[in-house]
Formats: C-alpha cells, structure tokens, sequence
C-alpha cells in the first residue's frame, strides 16, 4: 500500500486553491533545502568561523561555540528564518482544510467509529496522563502536538500529522511512493529471510500509516499499534477502517505497555526514537525486547542523522532541536543505540545498524534502523 | 462551519511554547515572514490564473499556448505598461520616500 497520498474518509478534502497553497509550501521548502540549506556547512568557513574568530580571537570549538558563529553569520541566519518560516506555514496549508471542514470529518470519524463490521479496534485509556516530554511541546511545530485531544470525536492532530508529513516529506525530497514500512519489509527480506510475523506490534503510531500498510501487505497478520494520544489514535483507526485494513490500536506509553511478555513476533518502531528523551528511549528499547517472542525481530527505524562527519554537520543538522521543536533531536543523533539494544537484553551478535536507502525520492534520502533478535529457546 | 479565517485562527491558536528568532532584529524576522507568505499566496494566485487561462482556451477551441501567446501592443501595451509602473510604484514606495531616518 501507498503511504503517502492515500485516498481516505477523515482526510480534509482540500479545495484546489489549498493544494496550491500546499504546493508552493512543499516547492519553498524543496528550494531551501537543495539550494540554501546546502550551503550551510561552506558558509561555516567563509562567514561563521572568521566572524567567531574576530570577536573571540580563535576558533570555535565546543558545539555551543559553533552554534554561535553559525548564528553570526547573515547567510545561515536568513536560511534559519526561512526554514522556520516554511515550517510554520506546512502547518497553516495543512491547518486551514482541516479545520474548515473539521466538521465533516468528525461525522466521518463517528461513523467509522461505532460501525458494526469493524475490521480493527481502537482502546483508549483515559486514566493514561501522555508523557508530557512529548505531550508538552509542539514537536517540529505541529500546533497542539501529538497529544492535543479536545472533544469526543476530535482527530486535528491525526490529520494534521498526515497531512503535515506528506508536505514536509514531499518538501523534503522523499518520493510519493517512499514508505518506512516497505524498507522494513525488505529488510527482513533481504536480511532476515523472509522473517514474516503472526502478530506484530507498531509502537508511536501516529496516524497509523506504516500500521495500516503492514495491515495491507499482511492481511492475515494480528497487528498492533501503539500512541500516546487519544485523538491522534481515533484518527488512525477511522483511517485504517476507511482504508478496509485491520489493525488494532491502543493509548499506551511506549515505556509501559500492558501487553503480555513474548506477546509478538515482530515489534517495530518508525521516527519513535528522536522524540522521546534519554530514559524513555531505553525503556522503550527495554519494552521491545520483553515483548518479543524466543525468534522474534525487533527493528527500531527513525531518521538517518547520526554519524555525521564533522562537528559543523552534526551542530548544522541539530537545528531542529533549536528552532524545529525537536527537542530530543540531538540526544537521539549522538545516543549509543547499540549499547541500549544490548542493555535491554539483545545479544550482542544479534544487534545490527542498518544504513537504508528510501524506496523512492532523492538519491540521497536515506534511512536508519537497528534491529535485535531475541534468542530462540 | 468554519469560515477559512476562522480555521487559520483555530490553528495558530492551538500553537505552544516560544519562537526562537534567527535574524538580529524581530522586526525584519516578522517582515521576512509575512513577504514569504505572500510569496506563497502569488503561486496560489499563478496557478489560479493558469487554470483560467486552460480553460478559456479550452472553451475558445484553442490551444493554451496560442493563446498565452497572444501579444497586445499599441493603447493595450501602453495601459499594461501604467498598471506594471504603478505596481512597482507602490511595491517599492518605502525606497523613494524622500524623508531621513529619524530617531524615533
Ligand atoms: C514522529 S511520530 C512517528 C509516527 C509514525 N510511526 C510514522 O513513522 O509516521 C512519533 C509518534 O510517537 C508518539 N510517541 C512519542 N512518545 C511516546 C510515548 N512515550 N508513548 C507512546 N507514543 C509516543 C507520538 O505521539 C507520535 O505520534
């Protein structure tokens, strides 16, 4: 199944002038990114540093001092205001369809809902408080964030997330036809063997997306999935009824999940990683490996900005922690993921990095993932 | 029903936390936000006028380049030409404003 762009009930239908407006958004962000942010890491040289050295007197050096003289230079301080800029605008292209035709959508979600041939199910827990590490902050400046949950029927943050995504990820270069959840199919197909599940879990769903294509390749799998927002979870399960794929969805904390120990073959996460902090992560890691069954894969995927070749990268590419609401941005960049594997219980010899390609898009869009297998018995 | 006013409002009201500025000076940050925005609304605009323009054609029975081909010259060139210079006139007003900065 498509990812990207898919046709369903609870997407706010966008009238022409709105995709225009989406359009430019993505077409402003695909140019900032290829011609002006690309730039960044030179203008380092010829604007930031010598500016940093005539007011200090020698070079930057610490991570801090190199975000400093970046910001003393007008090139990176303008492509910096820009990128903001635009970013704030994906939220307004994709906010304004939304909420005009929120109504409809509800009604749509209403009836998916409390349909009587459902494929899938949605459970929400309302004694469940959401990690207010993530609940708290508007999360590369989607307004409300990933918990924001106002009235029975609400799904603004389901729909903004979809729709948000398919801007910044066209804006970004990543083709239509990309998928996480098709590269984490043919992982396990090249290698892993054709490793193929019976029950599988999806943890920090979202909207559901790489959910419900699992559910499409999968027909006969039980799937799974994971979020910390109720409105964000109804979303998911009304799309994926609307899509006519079974999954089955649950307000839970990604660090505390109530299902049972050896519970599933194949656990996975997408993009989970970089938005939870230090100790989340790791219980989360720790989550997977007691959820896993004797045999089974675990494969945590997210974005490919680790490893950067200097320090200039690393502090260029940690932008969204500063001005992108991405505040776990960098922790995640520079976290021994291996060592975490290896604390939750993963033999040594199972734990693998992964450096992926995208199944479509820009040469150089790429993705990461680590994957563990716990010993059969 | 959500007028799009309305919906732009419930969506910049939902928004949290605090906005970190890039250029040195809010003022001209606030002002490179407004321009990119209206930048985006001129593209909205363009493509608005490209679907008018296929559509005339089409109802015209012609092609859509033939038609964007079509050159005007003489009192049509010249009221083109008045419409083009007052635009930049009132684009560009602030850079021939003949008073001196002044301290405010
Ligand atoms: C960037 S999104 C990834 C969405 C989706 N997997 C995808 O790839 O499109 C991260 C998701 O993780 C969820 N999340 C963050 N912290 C969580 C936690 N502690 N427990 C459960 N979900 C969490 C957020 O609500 C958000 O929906």
């Amino acid at each position: 199944m498509k990812v990207r762009d898919v046709q369903h009930a609870v997407l706010p239908r966008a009238t022409a002038d709105e995709h225009s407006r989406q359009n430019a958004v993505v077409s402003l962000r695909r140019l900032l990114n290829s011609k002006v942010r690309s730039r960044n890491v030179g203008i380092f040289e010829s604007e930031a540093a010598p500016a940093f050295a005539e007011r200090h007197g020698r070079q930057p050096q610490s991570p801090e001092e190199v975000r400093q003289a970046f910001l003393m230079s007008p090139g990176y301080r303008m492509w910096s205001a820009a990128n903001r800029s635009a970013q704030e605008m994906i939220w307004v292209s994709v906010g304004e369809p939304t909420y005009r035709d929120l109504d409809r959508m509800e009604q749509a979600t209403k009836e998916l809902i409390e349909a009587e041939d459902k494929r899938g199910s949605l459970s929400l827990d309302p004694s469940y408080d959401p990690s207010p590490e993530v609940a708290n902050v508007d999360i590369h400046l989607q307004p409300g964030g990933y918990a924001m949950n106002r009235s029975e029927y609400d799904i603004v943050p389901g729909a903004l997330y979809e729709c948000g995504g398919n801007v910044f990820s066209f804006g970004q270069g990543i083709g239509r036809g990309d998928s996480k959840a098709g590269v984490i199919l043919r992982l396990l197909e090249e290698e892993f063997d054709g490793f193929k599940p019976a029950k599988m879990l999806d943890i920090g769903c979202s909207a559901g997306a790489a959910s419900a294509a699992y559910a499409a390749e999968w027909p006969e799998v039980d799937i799974h999935a994971v979020d910390l927002g109720a409105a964000m979870l109804r979303y998911a399960h009304a799309r994926a009824e609307s899509l006519g794929v079974a999954v089955h969805f649950h307000q839970m904390d990604a660090s505390d999940m109530r299902f049972e120990d050896e519970s599933f073959d194949l656990v996975v996460s997408h993009n989970l990683m970089h938005e939870i902090g230090e100790e989340k992560r790791r219980a989360m890691i720790r989550e997977s490996f007691r959820l896993v069954r004797p045999g089974g894969v675990v494969i945590h995927q997210d974005v490919a900005i680790r490893n950067q070749p200097t320090l200039v990268h690393e502090v260029e590419r940690d932008w969204d922690t500063h001005f992108n609401g991405e505040v776990h941005w960098n922790t995640y960049a520079t976290a021994d993921l291996k060592a975490d594997m290896i604390a939750a219980g993963f033999p040594e010899d199972t734990v693998v990095e992964h450096d992926l390609t995208a199944l479509q898009g820009m040469a150089n869009n790429r993705w990461y993932a680590i994957s563990g297998r716990k010993p059969a018995q | 029903m959500t007028n799009q006013a309305q919906a732009i409002a419930a969506l910049v009201e939902t928004a949290r936390g605090n906005r970190p500025q890039s250029l040195e000076n809010r003022e001209v940050e606030e002002t490179l936000n407004i321009a990119l925005a209206l930048l985006v609304e001129l593209s909205v605009a363009n493509d608005k006028i490209d679907r008018l323009e296929r559509l005339v054609a089409k109802l015209r029975g012609e092609d859509v380049e033939a038609l964007r081909e079509i050159r005007y010259d003489g009192a049509v060139a010249d009221q083109r030409q008045e419409t083009t210079d007052a635009l930049l006139m009132r684009v560009l007003r602030i850079l021939i404003d003949p008073r001196a900065q002044a301290e405010s």
